[in-house]
């Protein structure tokens, strides 16, 4: 499609006859971004098009936003979470000249430059905001919250790790914005009962609610048990929630769909059977690492939930066969089921499991050491749907095993073969799965260029891959995969110490890449930074983590080419303080450094560096004897600009 | 209306042994003598009782006195220096305030006829005369105030000088007072005002005389000087309006009570003996109580006579043989609606209703909140009940209606729809909002921008947030009031300029002012 798009545009005539819809039509068919890039760069009436017709926005740089607004008139959905230095002043001026009346969704996600004026500034300008997305704003607080409450037609609110809010903001909120479905308060540490009670006699309509991670106790869920709407509640860690808790929702008048009780250390079996007695029409539950034994009377009541129930979480539980038997039988509908380090799962238990479930599509199985061949057996023969499976530390499997998988699933598209001690035949049979998108091979050292080379000329559409430790990978290997596997977005080669320049020039043609770890290559040095940089224009993460070769050339390359570099580790690297103080100044979008022990900076080098990246930089990582030498007003300077400073204090030990 | 009073005394001087404890002593002429003679403090005159029967006592304020005397001559506010209302009775020091009196009415007579000398020689000489007839006033006025204070403490209703005797003096200087002001236009004038003051003067020796004439001739106005002339010192130079007479009526007592006006005996103590800390004295080394009781037990230390069962036994009423007829009191402060002369007079049930009621309602509220230092009481009590509530824990809706817990406030909020709990500095914003929507947004966008520009710090954050919110509540409240009626700073009970360190700043810091305030 963007090809004979392209060609039209490139015709020039043709494509400007067609009317602004029609060619607007066009673009909402072409998926790629770059794709689309493309039609506008060709072609001046698609860029009219898409400027007339562009429903959705990421920005990535502060300066141009201004521009973008009034360019795009009729945007519904702006993403501001990856604008680096993003602040009131900013994206109030960005606003004041545009016409932002579509509006509907804002994404602020870690946008901690932005506070109550830059939200005030927002909600003002868009009169039709539904949704806006906070979350990991850790500076915002009941004013931010409070200006964002002035939106009365919003139904989705992400307030996730916005420590400062408090009750008072919630309430601000939930009266402010009645028509509220869904909210999430995770991490939101300081809202209490008396909020949550506010919260449900305020906002009938929740559909989703989570709390996830509050200080709450049994009487939010008596509250929240009163939202007739309800659909969805994630309560994961909410360690003052008991069965008693449980007992008050199950009789409450939700209708409720999806439970989270993961990591709630005092919820028990005898709870979740209560809750599942006033709710039979639950589809999800996720009950992980909460759970320590299986009680018989949820056992029981699970199969009440035999058409319903489509997602069961059981990590960390103690399962004999018999349990997962019941489980087969009880809930022939489960779609995904993990059962995540669950102690006692055996062959057995996982082949009764799957003769009655034939629609499981996700399997997790991490950590169950007993599972062999034979488990993946009866998986492959009674679950032809399988998209994920995830077998780390699964280390009794073997290649025989995977080959039924990849000859019955010819759906997978994920799995994780993590110290499964797999080889490369294993990775023949694998490639078989031309759909897989995730291919996870972390410490499996047998693993050489022979076996991914399988994987490259077959699975074409894999986005991530990982290589963690396989230290048998040597340059060939990423020679194939630039070849076969085009789409690759994520790539770990840590401690694949047998790859050097020449396997990072091959890389470079990965033109999608956007997450490189290449911890611990001790062998690459800055010309093949260079041409990682250069190729790879997407790159938005990059760990060169002991990479001691690597010195100032590396980030000069970086510096120049990598612009849109988010995060950047480059810890133990033989880079000075020219380097470094050039990479930050010169990359706008970065946010998140880690620099330990940088031996050959300057502490000067360090004050200029961070001076020039000051209000950009969101996450820093650095010896905490820096804490002492860097001057205050810099370190002010950077807490002011929402930065947060981990200090670390470890001895500097080389290790190959 | 002197019928009226006559009564009210008569009555309360029935009933007032009863309350006062000792009606023995009174009743006891002899030991009243006695207890004159041995010099103690003179803390039971009652409205009503003879005044002959008593020695020339004088509830003397030497030390105070001498003080506003040495001012006097060019001063004519003599009632800051009159705020010490210790009551300390001593002959010599008597002795010498009245032979001080004499000097100073010597001196006044000898300039008075030298003027009135000269007056016949020159016509010219005008400063001088000026300056004569201004010595004149001002010895008068001395005079005055040290008789009235000297002789104050003798009279029945002026055992504290201060307050009966200020509203007199506040009255003469202000007619004498005012013809200077206005530059001699009448060269007569100082002598009108001799003949004004000095018939008042020279009944003095007649402290009841001079009592009814400040009580009826010149009450109502000094009633409405009182009112500012508060006892607890402070002076309000302006009379405050009359109308909030009948607003302070709640828990004073008698509330919602309906007594026929004839069923009951109104009692009307004076002021002096309601602010009076309190009510019981002992008679030989003048110590207070507050209770019969603690009196009884303490007369006991000083002899053996008070140590008899009989003595240390609770007096039996008077009136044991009829009765106790039903008392009401009213409240001395004429126009109140506790005061018997109201038209809807709602009589007080207790004295303990008159103090409070007094105190609240006519008194000055000297006792500040300590944490807040906004709210201000009268009765010591509302403080106590207020600080417990009083503090950072202060929940605030929208509306304006505080709780002292949070739950409590949530469920206001629940309870009512709109109603949001206001954020700290929030409450400001929300008038703002209402009063100029328009105006007041695109103050704060401009503000906000401007102010952030150059690299903000959140450290900043917390003061620009207290500074934009104040400086809204500065537009509020200053720019608007000249618009909007000056007499705002009095109706506005919290409103104090003190508290709220922005509102210092100059208008011209922020150039919006101006506008805010024309639009």
């Amino acid at each position: 499609m963007s090809e004979e798009v392209q060609r039209y545009g490139g015709g020039g005539g043709g494509v400007g006859a067609l009317s602004l819809d029609l060619l607007g039509q066009v673009l909402d068919r072409v998926r790629e971004p770059r794709d689309r890039k493309a039609c506008r760069l060709v072609s001046r009436a698609f860029a009219r098009a898409e400027a007339a017709h562009r429903r959705a926005l990421r920005v990535l740089r502060r300066e141009p936003l201004p521009r973008l607004l009034r360019t795009f008139p009729a945007l519904e959905r702006l993403d501001l979470s990856a604008c680096a230095s993003l602040d009131d002043a900013s994206l109030a001026a960005a606003l004041a000249g545009a016409d932002l009346a579509g509006i509907r969704r804002v994404c602020l996600a870690r946008a901690n430059g932005v506070g109550w004026r830059g939200l005030d500034a927002l909600v003002a300008a868009c009169p039709k905001l539904e949704a806006v997305d906070l979350s990991h704003c850790v500076g915002a607080g009941d004013r931010e919250v409070a200006a964002v409450a002035a939106a009365t037609g919003l139904r989705e609110l992400s307030l996730e790790k916005c420590l400062g809010v408090t009750d008072m903001g919630l309430a601000k909120v939930v009266v402010g914005c009645p028509k509220l479905e869904k909210l999430s308060l995770k991490w939101c540490r300081e809202i209490s009962d008396i909020g949550i009670d506010l919260l449900s006699k305020k906002c009938p309509e929740l559909r989703s609610l989570d709390i996830s991670y509050l200080k709450v106790g049994n009487e939010s869920l008596r509250s929240i048990s009163s939202l007739e709407k309800l659909e969805e509640l994630a309560m994961v860690c909410c360690s003052c929630i008991d069965d008693d808790g449980l007992e008050l929702l199950s009789k409450g008048s939700n209708s409720l769909q999806s439970v989270d009780v993961s990591r709630s250390d005092h919820v028990t079996s005898q709870g979740l059977a209560s809750l599942i007695d006033g709710h039979n029409f639950l589809q999800k539950l996720n009950a992980a690492d909460c759970l320590h034994e299986m009680g018989q009377r949820f056992l029981t009541n699970l199969a009440k939930l035999k058409e319903t129930l489509t997602v069961l979480r059981l990590d960390g539980l103690e399962v004999s066969a018999s349990v997962l038997q019941a489980i087969g039988e009880g809930c022939n509908n489960l779609v995904e089921i993990s059962l995540s380090k669950c102690n006692g799962v055996t062959d057995e238990g996982i082949s009764s499991l799957v003769a009655r479930c034939s629609h499981l599509r996700v399997i997790d199985l991490t950590c169950c050491h007993l599972l062999t061949d034979n488990a993946l057996d009866s998986i492959a023969e009674n679950c032809k749907m399988v998209e994920c499976l995830r077998l780390e530390s699964c280390s009794s499997i073997s290649e025989k095993g995977l080959e039924q998988i990849a000859i019955c699933c010819p759906n997978l598209k994920e799995i994780d073969l993590t110290d499964c001690r797999v080889n490369d035949a294993a990775l023949q049979h694998l490639a078989k799965c031309s759909e897989l998108l995730i291919l996870k091979l972390g410490l499996c050292s047998s693993v050489s260029d022979k076996g991914l080379a399988f994987i490259s000329s077959n699975c074409g559409k894999l986005i991530e891959l990982d290589l963690y430790r396989c230290t048998s990978v040597t340059n060939d290997a990423l020679a194939a995969l630039a070849n076969g596997c085009k789409k690759i977005k994520m790539l770990n080669l840590c401690y694949c110490n047998k790859i050097t320049d020449s396997g990072l020039g091959h890389l470079g043609s990965l033109e999608e890449l956007t997450n490189l770890e290449l911890r611990c290559l001790v062998r690459i040095t800055g010309i093949g930074i260079s041409s990682v940089a250069i190729g790879c224009k997407n790159l938005i993460e990059l760990d060169l983590k002991r990479c001691y070769s690597i010195d100032d050339a590396g980030l000069w390359a970086l510096a120049r080419y990598a612009l849109n570099l988010r995060q950047l580790t480059i810890s133990y690297c033989q880079v000075t303080g020219l380097g470094l103080c050039h990479l930050l100044s010169s990359l706008r979008c970065l946010q998140d450094v880690k620099m330990v022990h940088l031996s050959w900076v300057s502490i000067e080098g360090f004050e200029m560096a961070l001076r020039a990246a000051c209000g950009r930089l969101k996450k820093l990582k650095m010896l905490s004897g820096l804490k002492s030498v860097l001057s205050p007003e810099l370190l002010q300077l950077l807490q002011a600009f929402g930065c947060r400073i981990r200090w670390v204090n470890k001895p500097l030990v080389y290790k190959d | 209306m002197e019928g009226g009073l006559r009564r009210s005394s008569e009555t309360s001087c029935k009933a007032l042994p009863s309350m006062s404890s000792n009606s023995s002593m009174i009743n006891d002429p002899d030991q009243q003598g006695g207890r004159f003679n041995s010099m103690d403090q003179s803390c039971f005159a009652r409205p009503g009782q003879s005044f002959p029967a008593f020695p020339p006592l004088f509830g003397v304020q030497s030390s105070s006195l001498y003080l506003p005397d040495e001012k006097i001559g060019n001063q004519f506010e003599p009632n800051s220096s009159l705020n010490n209302p210790t009551v300390d009775w001593d002959p010599q020091t008597m002795l010498s305030n009245l032979s001080f009196l004499e000097q100073k009415i010597k001196q006044v007579k000898d300039i008075v006829q030298s003027m009135s000398s000269r007056e016949s020689q020159v016509v010219g000489g005008c400063s001088e005369v000026q300056a004569k007839q201004q010595l004149v006033t001002a010895d008068l006025t001395c005079i005055i105030i040290q008789l009235i204070s000297t002789a104050g403490s003798l009279l029945p209703s002026m055992k504290n000088p201060l307050l009966s005797s200020n509203p007199a003096i506040r009255h003469l200087s202000n007619t004498l007072g005012s013809p200077m002001g206005f530059g001699f236009s009448c060269n007569q004038q100082p002598n009108t005002n001799d003949e004004v003051t000095i018939p008042e003067i020279s009944k003095t020796p007649d402290y009841e005389e001079l009592m009814n004439s400040l009580n009826t001739t010149t009450q109502g106005e000094s009633d409405e000087l009182m009112k500012c002339q508060n006892p607890c010192g402070g002076e309000g130079s302006e009379p405050i309006p009359m109308e909030d007479h009948d607003v302070k009526e709640s828990d004073d007592g008698g509330e919602g009570e309906n007594l026929p006006p004839g069923s009951y005996v109104v009692l009307q103590l004076d002021k002096e003996e309601i602010l009076a800390p309190h009510t019981h004295f002992c008679l030989i080394c003048g110590k207070g109580f507050k209770r019969d009781a603690n009196l009884r037990m303490h007369m006991r230390g000083h002899g053996d006579e008070y140590k008899t069962p009989a003595a240390l036994a609770k007096p039996s009423k008077d009136s044991s043989s009829e009765p106790a007829p039903v008392t009401r009191y009213s409240c001395p402060y004429v126009g109140c609606k506790r005061n018997k002369e109201h038209k809807k007079f709602q009589p007080l049930k207790t004295i303990l209703c008159v103090k409070n009621h007094y105190k609240r309602s006519h008194c000055d509220k000297s006792y500040t909140c300590s944490r807040c230092n906004t709210k201000k009481f009268s009765v010591i009590a509302d403080l106590k009940t207020h600080e417990k509530h009083c503090g950072r824990d202060k929940w605030l809706c929208s509306c304006g209606t505080t709780f002292s817990r949070k739950d409590k406030l949530f469920g206001h909020v629940a309870l009512f729809q709109g109603h949001t709990p206001a954020l700290p500095m929030d409450d400001v914003k929300v008038t703002r909002a209402s009063e100029q929507p328009q105006d007041s947004e695109a103050m704060n966008m401009v503000g906000s921008i401007g102010y952030n520009f150059p690299g903000s710090s959140s450290d900043d954050i917390p003061n620009l947030d207290m500074k934009m919110a104040d400086d809204t509540r500065y537009f509020s409240s200053l720019s608007f009031d000249p618009c909007f009626g000056g007499l705002d700073d009095f109706t506005r009970p919290g409103f104090d300029i003190s508290e709220n360190p922005f509102s210092f700043m100059p208008s011209g810091s922020c150039s919006f002012g101006p506008q805010n305030g024309d639009s």
